[in-house]
């Protein structure tokens, strides 16, 4: 089993970057998404929470040795449940994949929060627990460490990603809301 | 805006989808993140693309996937693992 993380800010409020993260995909960067559906979505009028259940279609290029464990197919299911909580102002995704998971379980957490020093920006914090299944100990050590990899290299296009997706729609917001954060 | 919007996985699902979320992100920007979120006029759109997604589900063999993720992690608290439940408990 292994963790890793992965920690960086925007230089956005938190209103905005909450209401981008829900058109975050596609964007250039981050190709191996390629849908994005919500399967449940419910306001708790209790506690004002927004909960949402998605499913996020990926298709990304897998390595050879692997390919031949998971039996050739290139396209993955994830599952994502969220939370929002527009008084605490927090966004929290949770995620863990749907497809291979006889042979691997990524279990991810991330949280969109105000920047406690800064209210301009917005901090985001995703951790992954990644467990493999194989029967010999190599073997998991080796899909861990891929995986390892992989969260690594999409944590970095995510933020350049997302990042663009930020400036594009600063550029469409028509007015109001968010118009103050950009020009300053 | 339309190159904009995410796809559905089921292709026969993007146009109710496309309204919806349309619908959906001028909710959450103008409505809830103001406070103002009771009212929900995505309703009957939602209605519309849950429809259309619920046979592709089933179709495509997703359905039971998502179902077994359902028992691990449950709508109703997050998503959150009962491992991830304990640990909150833990730390009150």
């Amino acid at each position: 089993m292994k963790f890793v993380s992965s920690q960086c800010s925007f230089e956005y409020p938190w209103d905005y970057v909450s209401a981008s993260a829900w058109k975050k995909y596609p964007n250039e960067m981050s190709s191996h998404v390629v849908a994005v559906d919500v399967l449940r979505r419910e306001l708790n009028p209790e506690t004002g929470l927004l909960t949402t259940e998605r499913l996020i279609t990926c298709r990304q290029p897998i390595p050879r040795w692997l390919l031949a464990i998971v039996g050739g197919r290139d396209t993955s299911y994830v599952r994502e449940v969220s939370e929002v909580d527009p008084v605490k102002k927090t966004f929290a995704l949770r995620s863990c994949n749907l497809t291979m998971n006889h042979l691997l379980s990524v279990n991810e957490v991330c949280v969109y929060a105000p920047d406690s020093s800064d209210s301009s920006k917005t901090v985001f914090n995703q951790t992954a627990r990644i467990e493999a299944y194989a029967t010999f100990q190599r073997l998991c050590n080796k899909i861990e460490d891929w995986s390892v990899e992989r969260f690594r290299q999409n944590a970095a296009i995510g933020k350049i990603g997302f990042e663009s997706v930020l400036q594009k729609l600063a550029s469409t917001v028509p007015d109001g809301m968010f118009k103050e954060v950009h020009t300053a | 805006m339309g190159n904009l919007m995410s796809a559905s996985f089921a292709p026969e699902c993007n146009e109710v989808k496309t309204k919806y979320d349309n619908c959906f992100n001028e909710w959450y920007s103008e409505k809830f993140l103001k406070g103002k979120g009771a009212m929900n006029p995505c309703e009957q759109l939602y209605e519309d693309y849950k429809a259309c997604l619920g046979k592709a589900l089933t179709a495509r063999g997703i359905k039971n996937m998502l179902d077994k993720s359902r028992e691990d992690a449950p709508f109703e608290v997050g998503g959150r693992t009962q491992d991830e439940l304990n640990e909150e408990i833990g730390k009150k």
